[in-house]
């Protein structure tokens, strides 16, 4: 049986804001998170901006209490779980299948990089504990045990589109009736190894990242993690609150082209995108804003500009990247951008598109930079493009 | 559920040789790996630039899945998604990584960086043609016939796919090897039964 799937919660943090509150200061404050490295021990300290959560490890233990293996990455995803699902307040919860599906491609590797620091000097040195929640499962089961959920768990991985994949697959979950709630999202923490990888492709502005702008550099790196709790039909009537919209579709697809890289037609990204209106049975027109993948780099921004004017030429809503905010949070971007795409519908937000100046000479429409409050906001798309031309949209819509 | 499935053609490169269905095709004894890629790259007419940006173990796959498919691949048979591909190895991107690491003290090369997974060779055999089906690699001591077995099995019995390429693709310095296999449901002329013993036989006569 196909139902509706509808969003009860939300919880962020990234380098804007510890949660949805103070993200929602930031936007209309319009101030980024970018700054200079000053938590992640790496030589490009003082090269190469990110967009760190602001609170160290010991302080995000404090906000969660310790868990099991203080991994950085499982610390991020438990402020933004626990944030959504209180947000929630489902009534009977115990009572419900819940889930948990949560996204990551680092897992516990801020934790091996410690470690081998110590192993390589000395084969005999290193705490074994370090390396031991290592996978990107480790950290779903960790989250999931703190916050009470033993139902369903599972992980996805698949580089930046990972997290909107796992809310596309937890609607799934709750659609064919095998879940009553999931939460679900992702997460990243930064490590070395994120950084010097995306060093390595050349792709990093070493000044704030300039999203869709003809002179953009590449992109930011940043960290967060982003969580909505799905409900089914028969829980959103139960809340106490009303949802806050629902999750009307969703697609994924995939260019087939390149490692690294988009093919220049955006074939994915367009899709996707077209994949998505379909299941929500919508019309390019009846989308309010979109949400852009939007990373900085040049061949994102150009393949993705190139799938949306293929797909809303010559009538373009409204679209933005937050990544101007919070950097490029990989594994968390899908999570933490459904987050703000379910905020944009509930308080009639456009976020604006920081440090845009110049128009992409190949595209005829360019991003909002204005901050927008007050719109009619009824069906926000929401893309996130990864690695190895896995393109995800997701399109949610006011109830 | 479970049915028959064939070896509707096989292919081995190893030894400075080529070998398809039992017979070699190609030899070009002496020469170390990089030139000899690249003498069955020429050797073949195979016209294909990106090859060249390739590291030597998706160079030796998508070589082996070509020889493998030419001639012997009805794909029209197929849609894209019915395709698949398991690949399976000992030394993972190793002999990559390694390259990568020596490039770290001078500028980090990005084009040898991608290739720093050993499932990227399954990505350019499938750019190549266009496979969309499921797709994985496994990192083994040793060629585990009855694993791969199971693995292919598994995918064509439920119909998750209806033909899939696997087997093994390893390259370590001047140590390389693979064996790949086209799995499918017919039967042609003398195709053998997709068994773990015969393609253990296959993958170690040479």
């Amino acid at each position: 049986m196909s139902q509706s799937v509808y969003v009860a919660g939300v919880g962020v943090i990234s380098a804007i804001g510890n949660n949805v509150t103070e993200h929602l200061a930031a936007f209309e404050r319009g101030e980024a998170g970018m700054a200079e490295i000053t938590l992640l021990n790496t030589i490009h300290r003082h090269k190469l901006p990110v967009a760190e959560v602001k609170l160290t490890d010991e302080e995000l233990i404090a906000v969660t209490g310790p868990t099991t293996h203080n991994s950085r990455t499982a610390l991020l995803s438990l402020v933004a779980a626990r944030e959504a699902l209180n947000d929630a307040a489902i009534p009977n919860l115990k009572e419900l299948r819940t889930g948990f599906v949560s996204a990551n491609s680092v897992g516990g590797m801020d934790k091996s990089e410690d470690f081998f620091v110590e192993f390589l000097a000395d084969n005999s040195k290193g705490k074994l504990k370090n390396v031991f929640d290592h996978e990107c499962g480790s950290m779903t089961e960790i989250v999931a045990d703190q916050l009470g959920i033993t139902d369903f768990m599972t992980t996805i991985s698949t580089a930046c589109s990972s997290s909107a994949n796992a809310i596309f697959y937890a609607a799934r979950l709750i659609k064919n009736n095998m879940l009553d709630v999931a939460v679900a999202g992702g997460v990243d923490a930064l490590t070395k190894f994120t950084l010097n990888g995306f060093n390595t492709l050349m792709i990093l502005d070493k000044e704030f990242c300039k999203p869709f702008d003809e002179h953009r550099e590449g992109l930011n790196l940043g960290e967060g993690a982003g969580y909505v709790v799905l409900v089914s039909d028969k829980v959103a009537k139960t809340l106490t609150n009303p949802a806050y919209c629902k999750l009307s579709g969703y697609n994924n697809s995939n260019d087939a082209y390149h490692q690294t890289a988009s093919s220049p037609e955006g074939t994915g990204s367009y899709m996707a995108m077209k994949g998505a209106l379909a299941k929500s049975g919508l019309q390019p027109a009846d989308i309010s804003y979109i949400n852009l993948h939007g990373t900085g780099t040049q061949n994102n921004d150009s393949a993705e500009g190139t799938a949306v004017k293929r797909l809303f030429d010559p009538n373009y809503p409204p679209v933005s990247s937050t990544k101007s905010f919070t950097g490029h949070t990989l594994g968390a971007s899908g999570g933490i951008e459904a987050v703000f795409s379910v905020l944009s519908i509930k308080h009639g937000l456009i976020y604006p598109n920081l440090r845009f100046k110049t128009r992409i000479s190949d595209l005829p429409f360019e991003p909002e930079t204005k901050y927008l409050k007050g719109q009619d906001i009824k069906h926000v798309m929401s893309n996130s493009f990864g690695f190895g031309g896995n393109c995800t949209s997701l399109i949610f819509s006011a109830v | 559920m479970a049915t028959n499935k064939y070896l509707s053609s096989t292919c081995t490169i190893a030894k400075n040789a080529v070998n398809k269905n039992g017979i070699t095709l190609f030899k070009n004894p002496g020469t170390d790996i990089t030139a000899f890629l690249l003498s069955v790259y020429q050797h073949f007419h195979f016209n294909y630039p990106k090859f060249y940006k390739m590291d030597n173990l998706g160079k030796l796959g998508w070589l082996t899945a070509e020889i493998l498919l030419k001639d012997d691949f009805e794909r029209f048979n197929y849609e894209p998604e019915e395709i698949g591909v398991v690949l399976t190895n000992s030394n993972s991107s190793l002999d990559n990584d390694l390259k990568y690491f020596d490039t770290i003290s001078d500028i980090p090369s990005p084009s040898v960086f991608v290739y720093t997974l050993p499932n990227i060779v399954i990505g350019e055999i499938c750019i190549r043609n266009n496979f969309k089906g499921e797709h994985a690699f496994f990192i083994q001591e040793k060629f585990d016939a009855a694993f791969i077995a199971q693995q292919v099995n598994y995918l064509l019995d439920n119909d998750i796919l209806q033909a899939c390429i696997c087997g093994w693709a390893d390259v370590l310095g001047q140590d390389y090897k693979a064996t790949l296999f086209l799995v499918e449901k017919k039967k042609n002329e003398q195709a053998l039964l997709f068994s773990p013993e015969n393609i253990d036989s296959i993958f170690n006569t040479i």
